[in-house]
C-alpha cells in the first residue's frame, strides 16, 4: 500500500531478522518454490505475450493466487522459478506488495530462461543449494483455500514414522462430474491405511478413444495389506517435498515432468527405497491449467467456493470490489448507464463504462473497459482496456486486454480475442476461433516444449500459410491473425486431450465419465505413448544401457557423433536424440558448444555418406539431413553469439571433411537452417560482416555470399520461390 | 486512492510503524483474525504504537492521522466494525481532551475567551478572519501541551483495553436478576462468549437451575454449537441442541431469547454472527417472548445501517454444498451474519446496564462524535 517509503531501512531490518532467523533455527523455516512456468503451451495464443502467470483470473494475475496461499500458509521464503518471460515475471513481482517490507515472505526470483521442464528446473535448484529443509513445490497458478497447516502436519508425521519418506503429494477429491478431472488424469494406487503411493499412472485422456489398463508390477504390493486404486483425484500441484528431491532429479537427469517421471519412478524404484505418500483434501484446490478449467475456476471464484479467498476482500491494494446480492462485485468508479442490466455472478472493474440497455450476465469485465449500448454479454471474460461497440453479441468468449470490437460484433461460443486485436464491425467470429494480434510462430517452439518434431514442422509451415491478416474474419479495418493449433495435431493421439484444454466451451456431454472403465483387465503390451515426456521416459532404459556400457572418460567428442548417428540410423525423434545428448552432456560435464560441434559433425558426416555413396546430389543431401534434425540447433544455442558459433563449426567441418561441392552444402545448410527458423536474419548478416577473411573459406564462401546478399535484398515471403531460381 | 492518503501523512512515521500497520491489514484481510474481541483488542495495540510512533506538531494532525488509519482499517475488512468503533471512541476522547484543554487555557488569558476558543472548535473559519491573534494563540496552546496528548491518547487506548477485557463483569452483574429459575433459555448466537459467561454466571452465581436451548446453527456455526453445549453442560446447565427449523415449534415454551451481537448501530438494529436469528427474533416476537442482547459497549457503533445489504457479511458456497457438480451449476449464497431490526429487540444488555433500543443512539453520541462518523473525509 505505502510502497516506495523508506525501503533501505525496512531491507536492513529484514535481512537482520532473517540472518537473526538463520541462526536459530534453520529447520523451521519453510521454503516454498513456485514453478511459473508450465512447460506447455494451452493458452497459446495469449501466452505468446503474456506468461500464464500473469493472465488476470477475476481481475487479478493468477501467481497472486498462489502467493496468498503461501502466505496464509505461512512460508517463510518464496522461490520463484521463471523460465519464459522471465523478466515480466521479475516486473512485476519487483512492483507489487509481496516485495515490500511487510510482505509475509522473502520472495525471489530464480532465472532459468534454458529450463523446460520441471526436472531441469529442480536440478537448477540443486545447484543452486538453497534448499534447506523441507519444502514446498507448488506450480504458479494454483486457486486454493486450502487449511496448509494440516498438510504440514501430516506430512512431519508421516515423516517421524517413515524415514524413507521423501514427499507428499496433494490431492483432491472431485466429483465425477467435476471438469477439473478432465485434464490430466492419472490413476494413483494408495495404500489403504496410510495413502502411501504405491503406484501411478497416467491415464489417457477421458474422451479418446483408448483404452486402458493400470498395470503393477507385483513386487510392489509385497507388505502391503489393503490398498485403493483412485482415478477421481484432481493433482493440485502442491508437494512438500523434502531437500532429498532435486538431488534424486539430479541424479536422474532425464526426469522432466514432476508426476510420470519422478513420482512413477521414485516408487517403482526399488534401488531407491523412497516413499510417497499422499494427502487427500475436500477443500477447494484447482489449477487454471487449460481454457476450461480457467472458465471453471471463475466462476468457482466469482461464486465465493474459494471463501475466504474471495474478491471483496481486496487483496490487492489497489482494488475497491464490494460485494452485492447474487453475486455481483463492483469496484468503485463504475459507470452504469440507468438501463443497463447486470445479472449474477458479474464483476465490473472501475472505470469500466456500460452503455444503455446493455446487458451482462456471468461475466468478468476488467478495468477502464468501454462496454456500448445495446449489446449482450453472457459468460465472457473481458480483460481491461477493450473497447466493444454497439449492438454487439458476446457469448462465452474470453477478450484480451487492449482489444477493440466494432458495431453490431457476434462472437460465438469460445472465441479467444487475443491482446489488441481489432474487429471491424458487422463480422461474425465462429465458434472457437482464436485471434492473436502477430502471427504466432516459433515463438511457440521456442517458448515451450514442442510435443513432437512433427508438429513444429507443422507450426512452420503455418506461419507460412497463415501470416496474412485474417480479413475474412476481423474485417477490413481490423487487425489480427488466426491462431489454430489444432489442425496441425488432429493426426496425433494427444489431439483429443488438446482440444478440450483449448476450447472454453463445456464439452461435458461428449465425455465418458464412466468410473467402471478402470477396473477392466484388459492386458495390453505396451501402451502406445503419445506424449512426448511419455516418450523421454520409455527411451530412458536404451539411453542409460548404452550410457552405462561405456567409460566415462572416453572423448566426449567420440560418444557425441556415435550418439547423433546413432539417433540418424534408427531415426529416433527429436526429443529422444536431445535427451541423450544431454544426458552426455551434463555426465562429461562440457558445454554446448561441444554439443554443437558433435551434432555438425555428425549431420555432415551423415550427408557426406549420401553424396560419397551417390544416393542423392551435395544439395538434396544437405537439405534432406537438415530438414529433419537442424531442429537439433534451437536447443543447443539459444543467445545471438551461439549462433554465430554454430555457423562457424558449420563453415570449419564442411572443410574438414572434404566434401564435395562445399559452396552449396554450406549454402544449403545456413538457407534450410534459415528456412527452419533456426537462425534468424540478423543473425546471419552478423555471423557474415564479422566472418574470418580467411582465404580458406573463399571456395565455399561464393554461393553463400550471394544468398547472403540476396537476403539482404529479397522479401521475406518470396523467399523459397527466389531460392529456387537462384539454382 | 488509499495508499495515497497514507502514504502522504504517515509520511514522518518510522518504516517500523508502516510493516505493523501494513501486515495488521493484510490479515483483516485474509480474515486471519476472527471475533469483534480479538480484532478490537489488537487494533488498539496496533492504535498504541501508532501513536508512540506518530509526529505531529498541531493536535488536529494527530487526529487527522489516526482518522486515516481508522479508514484504512475500516477498508480492509468492512464487517468488522468493532475496528471502526474503538478508533472512533479513542478520537472522540482525543476531542474531548482537546476541548478542555481550550477551556482551560481560555479561562486563563480571559482577554482572548472568545477569540481562543472560537478558533479551536472550528479553526478553519477563525484562520481567515482573525489571523493575528487567532492563529498565534491556538499555535501556542497546541506546543505548550503536546507532549500531553500522546499520554492522553496512550492512558485512554489502555482504559478501553481494560473496559473490554473486562467486559464480561459488567454484563454478568446484570445476569443474575435477569434469569429466573426454571426457565427455559433459547439462544440462537453459540459462538458469543459473552452469552456463553452470562450463563455460566448465572448458574454459578445465583444458583439457578433453566434450561438452554441451543439452535445448531447450520452449516456455519453448527461446530461451535456443539462446543458451546458441551461447556454448558460441563457447568451444570441443562442444554438442548435444536434444529434451526424447530424454532417456530418451541418457541411457545421459551422464556427468553438471548443473543450475542457482532454490531449495535444508532437505531439499535444489530448485526449478530450467525445467520438464522433474525428469524428467530422475528419467531420471538410472533409469541412476544422477550428477546435480550448481550453486547459490549466497543460493539456500540455510530453508523446508520441504511443500507443492510453492505453491512452483512457473505460466507462461502463451500459450506452449503460441499462440492459441487458443475452440470447443475447453482448460486449459492451464504450469509453469516445477520440483521436485526430494533423493534425485534426488547432489551441491550451492555457493561453499563441495560437499554431499551430506542435509547441506543444516546449512549453512542455520549461515547462518539458525530464528526468521526465517516472516518474517510473523501468518501463523505
Amino acid at each position: 500500500m505505502t510502497g516506495r517509503k523508506g525501503k533501505t531501512s525496512s531491507k536492513k531490518k529484514n535481512a537482520g531478522s532473517n540472518s537473526k532467523k538463520n541462526e536459530v533455527d534453520v529447520d523451521d523455516r519453510l521454503q516454498a518454490v513456485v514453478l511459473t512456468d508450465s512447460f506447455e503451451s494451452r493458452f497459446m495464443p495469449l501466452t505468446a505475450k503474456k506468461p500464464r502467470c500473469l493472465l488476470p483470473l477475476a481481475n487479478v494475475p493468477l501467481i497472486e493466487y498462489t502467493l496468498e496461499f503461501l502466505a496464509t500458509a505461512g512460508v517463510d521464503e518464496v522461490y520463484l522459478s521463471c523460465s519464459s518471460h522471465a523478466n515480466q515475471i521479475n516486473n512485476y513481482i519487483e512492483n507489487s506488495k509481496w516485495n515490500s517490507p511487510w510482505s509475509p515472505f522473502r520472495i525471489t526470483t530464480i532465472m532459468s530462461p534454458e529450463a523446460r521442464s520441471v526436472g531441469d528446473v529442480m536440478r537448477d535448484l540443486d545447484n543452486r543449494g538453497i534448499i534447506t529443509g523441507d519444502f514446498l513445490l507448488v506450480s504458479g497458478d494454483i486457486v486454493t483455500n486450502m487449511d496448509f497447516n494440516k498438510m504440514l502436519a501430516v506430512h512431519k508425521k508421516v515423516h517421524s514414522l517413515d524415514k524413507d519418506h521423501i514427499a507428499t503429494m496433494c490431492l483432491s477429491e472431485a466429483t465425477q462430474y467435476c471438469t477439473t478431472r478432465t485434464f490430466d488424469p492419472a490413476a494413483f494406487v494408495l495404500e489403504k491405511n496410510n495413502n502411501r503411493c504405491i503406484y501411478y499412472q497416467d491415464l489417457p485422456s477421458i474422451n479418446s478413444k483408448e483404452k486402458t489398463a493400470v498395470q503393477i508390477d507385483p513386487e510392489l504390493l509385497e507388505n502391503v495389506d489393503e490398498f485403493v486404486l483412485r482415478n477421481d483425484l484432481i493433482d493440485c500441484r502442491i508437494d512438500i517435498c523434502t531437500p532429498h528431491v532435486p538431488p534424486i532429479f539430479q541424479e536422474n537427469f532425464d526426469y522432466q515432468t514432476l508426476r510420470t517421471d519422478f513420482v512413477k519412478g521414485v516408487i517403482s524404484s526399488d534401488i531407491l527405497g523412497k516413499h510417497i505418500y499422499a494427502y487427500i483434501t475436500d477443500e477447494y484446490v484447482s489449477r487454471v491449467e487449460s481454457w476450461q478449467s480457467y472458465n471453471t475456476i471463475s466462476q468457482d471464484y466469482v461464486g465465493r467456493w474459494c471463501y475466504p479467498l474471495v474478491l471483496d476482500s481486496n487483496m490487492q491494494s489497489d482494488q475497491t470490489y464490494s460485494y452485492e446480492s447474487r453475486h455481483i462485485y463492483k469496484e468503485e468508479h463504475v459507470v452504469l448507464a440507468q438501463s443497463c442490466k447486470i445479472g449474477r455472478n458479474t464483476v465490473i472493474g472501475s472505470g469500466s463504462k456500460i452503455g444503455e440497455g446493455t446487458t451482462i450476465e456471468n461475466s468478468i469485465i476488467g478495468r477502464n473497459c468501454q462496454i456500448g449500448e445495446g449489446i449482450k454479454i453472457k459468460d465472457c471474460y473481458i480483460w481491461e482496456n477493450t473497447i466493444i461497440g454497439d449492438n454487439s453479441t458476446l457469448e462465452h468468449s474470453i477478450i484480451a486486454s487492449g482489444a477493440k470490437l466494432g458495431e453490431k460484433v457476434i462472437l460465438n461460443d469460445g472465441c479467444i480475442i487475443g491482446f489488441n486485436v481489432i474487429i471491424d464491425d458487422d463480422m461474425i467470429i465462429p465458434k472457437g476461433t482464436k485471434i492473436s494480434d502477430t502471427p504466432v510462430k516459433n515463438l511457440q517452439a521456442s517458448i515451450f516444449e514442442i510435443e513432437s518434431d512433427e508438429e513444429q514442422e507443422d507450426a512452420v509451415n503455418e506461419v507460412n500459410n497463415d501470416s496474412e491478416l485474417a480479413l475474412s474474419l476481423v474485417g477490413s479495418n481490423g487487425h489480427g491473425y488466426i491462431y489454430d493449433s489444432d489442425i496441425t495435431e488432429d493426426e496425433d493421439d494427444s489431439s483429443n486431450a488438446y482440444k478440450i484444454s483449448n476450447t472454453l466451451t463445456h464439452q461435458l456431454e461428449e465425455f465418458y465419465l464412466s468410473d467402471a472403465s478402470i477396473s477392466s483387465t484388459r492386458k495390453r503390451s505396451k501402451k502406445k505413448r503419445s506424449m512426448s515426456s511419455n516418450s523421454v521416459y520409455t527411451d530412458r532404459e536404451d539411453v542409460g544401457s548404452d550410457f552405462d556400457d561405456e567409460d566415462e572418460n572416453e572423448d566426449f567428442e567420440e560418444e557425441g557423433v556415435a550418439t547423433v548417428e546413432r539417433a540418424l540410423e534408427n531415426n529416433h525423434d527429436l526429443d529422444t536424440a536431445l535427451l541423450e545428448l544431454n544426458t552426455l552432456r551434463m555426465s562429461m560435464n562440457v558445454t554446448y558448444h561441444e554439443v554443437r560441434m558433435v551434432t555438425v559433425k555428425a549431420l555432415l558426416k551423415r550427408v557426406y555418406h549420401f553424396i560419397a555413396t551417390q544416393t542423392l546430389g551435395p544439395k538434396d543431401a544437405t537439405v534432406k539431413v537438415f530438414s529433419q534434425w537442424g531442429l537439433f540447433f534451437k536447443r543447443q544455442a539459444f543467445d545471438e553469439d551461439e549462433f554465430i558459433d554454430l555457423m562457424d563449426i558449420v563453415m570449419d567441418e564442411i572443410i574438414e571433411q572434404g566434401i564435395a561441392k562445399p559452396d552449396v552444402v554450406l549454402f544449403s545448410v545456413l538457407n534450410t537452417l534459415y528456412d527452419l527458423d533456426v537462425l534468424e536474419e540478423d543473425i546471419i548478416y552478423k555471423w557474415w560482416d564479422n566472418g574470418s577473411e580467411s582465404s580458406k573459406y573463399d571456395e565455399i564462401k561464393t554461393l553463400t555470399a550471394k544468398w547472403v546478399d540476396w537476403l539482404r535484398t529479397a522479401d521475406e515471403e518470396s523467399s523459397s520461390d527466389e531460392n529456387a531460381d537462384e539454382e | 486512492m488509499s495508499s495515497k492518503v497514507v502514504g502522504t501523512s504517515s509520511f514522518n512515521h518510522t518504516q517500523e510503524i508502516n510493516i505493523i500497520i501494513n501486515s495488521f491489514v493484510a490479515k483483516l484481510k485474509r480474515r486471519q483474525i476472527e471475533g469483534s474481541y480479538l480484532i478490537a483488542l489488537e487494533t488498539l495495540q496496533l492504535l498504541k504504537r501508532f501513536i508512540s510512533a506518530s509526529r505531529w506538531n498541531h493536535v488536529n494532525e494527530l487526529i487527522e492521522q489516526v482518522r486515516e488509519l481508522g479508514a484504512l482499517l475500516e477498508k480492509s475488512y468492512p464487517t468488522a466494525f468493532c475496528c471502526g468503533n474503538v478508533i472512533r471512541r479513542i478520537l472522540a476522547m482525543l476531542r474531548d481532551e482537546v476541548e478542555e484543554e481550550v477551556r482551560e487555557s481560555s479561562n486563563i488569558n480571559t482577554d482572548n475567551l472568545v477569540q481562543s476558543a472560537e478558533p479551536l472548535i472550528s479553526s478553519m473559519f477563525n484562520l481567515f478572519q482573525k489571523p493575528e491573534t487567532a492563529t498565534h494563540e491556538v499555535y501556542h496552546t497546541k506546543t505548550k501541551t503536546k507532549t500531553d496528548f500522546r499520554q492522553v491518547v496512550i492512558q485512554a487506548i489502555k482504559d478501553l483495553i481494560d473496559e473490554i477485557t473486562n467486559i464480561d463483569d459488567g454484563i454478568q452483574q446484570i445476569a443474575i436478576d435477569l434469569i429466573h429459575d426454571h426457565e427455559i433459555l433459547l439462544t440462537p448466537t453459540p459462538e458469543s462468549k459473552t452469552v456463553l459467561k452470562f450463563l455460566i454466571r448465572a448458574r454459578e452465581r445465583a444458583n439457578r437451575t433453566f434450561t438452554v436451548l441451543v439452535t445448531e446453527g447450520f452449516p456455519n456455526n453448527t461446530q461451535n454449537a456443539h462446543e458451546f453445549a458441551k461447556k454448558l453442560a460441563e457447568h451444570d446447565i441443562e442444554t438442548i441442541i435444536i434444529p434451526d427449523s424447530a424454532v417456530f415449534a418451541l418457541m411457545s415454551r421459551v422464556g427468553k431469547v438471548i443473543i450475542g451481537t457482532k454490531a449495535v448501530f444508532v437505531n439499535g438494529g444489530s448485526i449478530v454472527s450467525s445467520s438464522g436469528v433474525s428469524s428467530v427474533c422475528e419467531c420471538a416476537r410472533e409469541f412476544k417472548t422477550p428477546v435480550f442482547a448481550v453486547s459490549g459497549l466497543y460493539k456500540l457503533s455510530p453508523l446508520y445501517p441504511f443500507n443492510v445489504e453492505k453491512f452483512v457479511e457473505f460466507g462461502g458456497s463451500q459450506r452449503v454444498l460441499p462440492k459441487m457438480d458443475p452440470r447443475h451449476r447453482l448460486d449459492t449464497i451464504n450469509q453469516i451474519t445477520d440483521y436485526i431490526p430494533p423493534e425485534n429487540i426488547d432489551i441491550y444488555i451492555t457493561n453499563i446496564g441495560g437499554f431499551a433500543p430506542s435509547f441506543i443512539y444516546r449512549i453512542a453520541w455520549d461515547n462518539y462524535k458525530q464528526i468521526d462518523v465517516h472516518l474517510d473525509s473523501k468518501a463523505q
